[in-house]
């Protein structure tokens, strides 16, 4: 009777350490977003806060990845081409109806949620490097299809699309709308991956048979996962589409999902801040490199590299880890 | 008959793109994103070694075979070693580990020669001058270089698949891609047949790159098509299947000329993708393939 009680107070004991230890990451991820909301003040150069918001989107794109990679453990090589149909569905939306970039933002987010929904049913049986396989194939199809529809997508040379506030704004009003989108993501993952859903994601990647012996339904929830992760993306890049005011196929280029994946693996796979950190830090990076004259992407892969063969952990992985040491044992 | 005798000869260039390929899939159970960086490194190493060096193209080539092997061997001794031991970070991921790190193993060679040698296309002189033709019958009229490149490639091609089928080290790597943990308790170094997986598969990648090279010359991004082509193939072939893959590679081979001539050129490289992702769906071993049950 005793040891049972002992047991059960053990447990709530757990419990609330692995709590804490999960807030940890929220409060990080939360910190350096406020990091980034008062550097403004510092940092006075339109350039810098222009690198900056492409850095929140490519963060943004690889939190949205990181769902699906991370934690669900569907390695996905796609997260451009759904930042590309995002760009698209709202581009083509505006320039040919006239529509409110806020509606072609949300219809950005419901075409790609809708897409995300059918390539999970497509991939469901499909795993490891077949899945890579698949959505490589369908992140060329998508780029392929975008570029040779001249007639309606402008091909190459890009479709130019109003911007969300009007021309004459400064960078900043889209800064701090990117802070705010990702902060809300953010938010939103915390409580998805703590709820029983992210236990279910996460009992998918571990294990994909005991969790379905568990009564996980396993086709439904990784459905769900590609469906979310894509929607992420898709509003990523509808919100990028409105700031630099150019959709062009570039940014479905696989060297792009390279690159969010990249941030993902660098950041730290499977934790909240990872994917956030590798963004904010990775861009403005290889845009600082850029001015020695050296291709920001030999960097950049090398990195990759060198984090996925020895340093798995990632930047904010190790971070972690030292943080727990100093908060939960002392 | 000209379209067809263009696929059969693009064929034999994707077969030894595709035989590479499949091996380390078959040994392996990966595919390795970066095979058409191996190309690109072999176009690279043909063009610039017989610009500067004026030595005979038959001993070109065998450098690039030779730095073909190099590149294969070091590519698995620096970044494949850990899918041998157990993870205990990741989990079960060993998938994820091969695919990340020959993708990002790929970004990074493309960008390497982007670097070094920039964006501009080199091109390697022809075994033939380039202009010369030859007569195939009445009608069919071929660059000499492509014939002489073809028999080459066939050539190769035909000793690759005998040395795989009879020879001693063939029937190793048969062992090991059948079954890597019984072939290690038979006292097969599985770690070593590996490596020469690897070494093979970089020798014929770069000598197909070589071949070509004075067709499509080397540039920094050249090795991304021929590697989705052989991505198609091995898919299409069946994984791990080397009588599929070379099936695979002519197939594509003739229906894509046909394809670009009767259908439509801009999206002939979108029907590969359509291919690919077709068979997956509806026959994931492929032609040859065998079933396994896990796909």
């Amino acid at each position: 009777m005793n040891t049972s009680i002992d047991l059960r107070s053990y447990w709530k004991k757990c419990r609330q350490v692995i709590e804490e230890k999960r807030a940890l990451d929220l409060i990080f991820s939360l910190m350096s977003l406020l990091v980034i909301a008062i550097l403004p003040i510092f940092l006075t150069s339109a350039y810098w806060h222009g690198v900056l918001v492409v850095a929140m989107f490519y963060a943004l794109a690889a939190i949205g990845w990181n769902l699906l990679g991370g934690y669900t453990g569907q390695f996905s090589i796609a997260p451009g081409a759904f930042c590309l149909i995002g760009m698209y569905s709202s581009a083509l939306l505006v320039h040919y109806w006239d529509w409110n970039p806020y509606l072609g933002i949300f219809m950005s987010v419901v075409s790609t949620a809708t897409i995300g929904l059918l390539l999970g049913w497509i991939c469901l049986r499909l795993r490891g490097p077949y899945l890579a396989l698949t959505t490589i194939a369908f992140a060329e199809i998508i780029r392929g299809v975008i570029r040779f529809s001249y007639d309606i997508t402008r091909g190459d040379l890009g479709l130019s699309v109003p911007k969300l506030y009007g021309s004459g704004v400064g960078h900043l009003d889209y800064y701090y709308t990117f802070l705010l989108v990702v902060v809300i993501v953010q938010i939103f993952l915390y409580f998805l991956i703590k709820s029983k859903i992210g236990l279910y994601l996460q009992s998918i990647r571990d294990d994909e048979v005991a969790a379905s012996g568990r009564g996980v339904n396993v086709v439904w929830w990784k459905t769900f996962a590609f469906a979310l992760s894509s929607l992420i993306c898709g509003l990523a890049g509808g919100l990028y589409v409105h700031f630099i005011g150019l959709a062009s196929p570039e940014m479905g280029l696989l060297m792009n999902s390279g690159l969010i994946i990249g941030m993902a693996v660098i950041g730290g796979m499977g934790t909240l801040a990872g994917p956030l950190v590798g963004g904010l830090i990775l861009h403005p990076l290889s845009e600082y490199v850029r001015e020695f004259g050296v291709q920001h992407m030999v960097v950049f892969s090398f990195l990759i590299i060198v984090v996925v063969r020895f340093w798995r952990a990632g930047l904010y992985g190790s971070l972690k880890n030292i943080l727990e040491r100093l908060i939960f044992h002392g | 008959m000209d379209v067809f005798i263009t696929g059969i000869i693009m064929g034999t260039f994707y077969a030894l793109m595709a035989l590479g390929l499949s091996l380390i899939f078959g040994s392996l159970k990966i595919v390795n994103f970066a095979h058409g960086e191996f190309f690109m490194i072999g176009a690279y190493a043909y063009a610039l070694i017989a610009i500067n060096l004026k030595i005979p193209l038959v001993f070109v080539l065998f450098s690039v075979v030779f730095i073909g092997i190099i590149l294969g061997v070091t590519v698995e001794r620096l970044l494949m070693r850990p899918l041998y031991q157990k993870f205990t970070e990741w989990g079960a991921m060993r998938d994820e580990y091969a695919i990340i790190i020959t993708f990002g193993l790929s970004l990074f060679l493309m960008n390497l020669a982007n670097q070094i040698f920039g964006p501009y296309p080199i091109s390697g002189p022809g075994l033939r001058p380039l202009r010369e033709r030859i007569m195939i019958g009445d009608i069919v009229m071929m660059s000499s270089h492509r014939i002489i490149a073809f028999g080459v490639g066939a050539g190769v091609l035909i000793i690759a698949i005998l040395l795989v089928r009879y020879s001693p080290w063939g029937k190793v790597i048969q062992a090991v891609s059948q079954n890597r943990f019984g072939a290690s308790i038979a006292g097969i170094n599985s770690t070593q047949v590996s490596s020469i997986v690897f070494g093979i598969s970089g020798a014929l990648a770069g000598l197909s790159g070589a071949l070509l090279c004075p067709i499509f010359s080397a540039e920094p991004f050249v090795g991304a098509l021929p590697a989705v082509k052989s991505f198609v193939i091995v898919v299409l072939g069946g994984m791990g299947s080397v009588p599929g893959s070379i099936l695979g590679a002519y197939l594509l081979g003739v229906f894509e000329q046909f394809g670009a001539v009767y259908i439509s050129y801009t999206y002939r490289d979108t029907f590969g993708f359509l291919i690919l992702i077709l068979v997956l769906l509806l026959r994931p071993q492929g032609i040859f393939g065998e079933k396994a049950r896990e796909v």
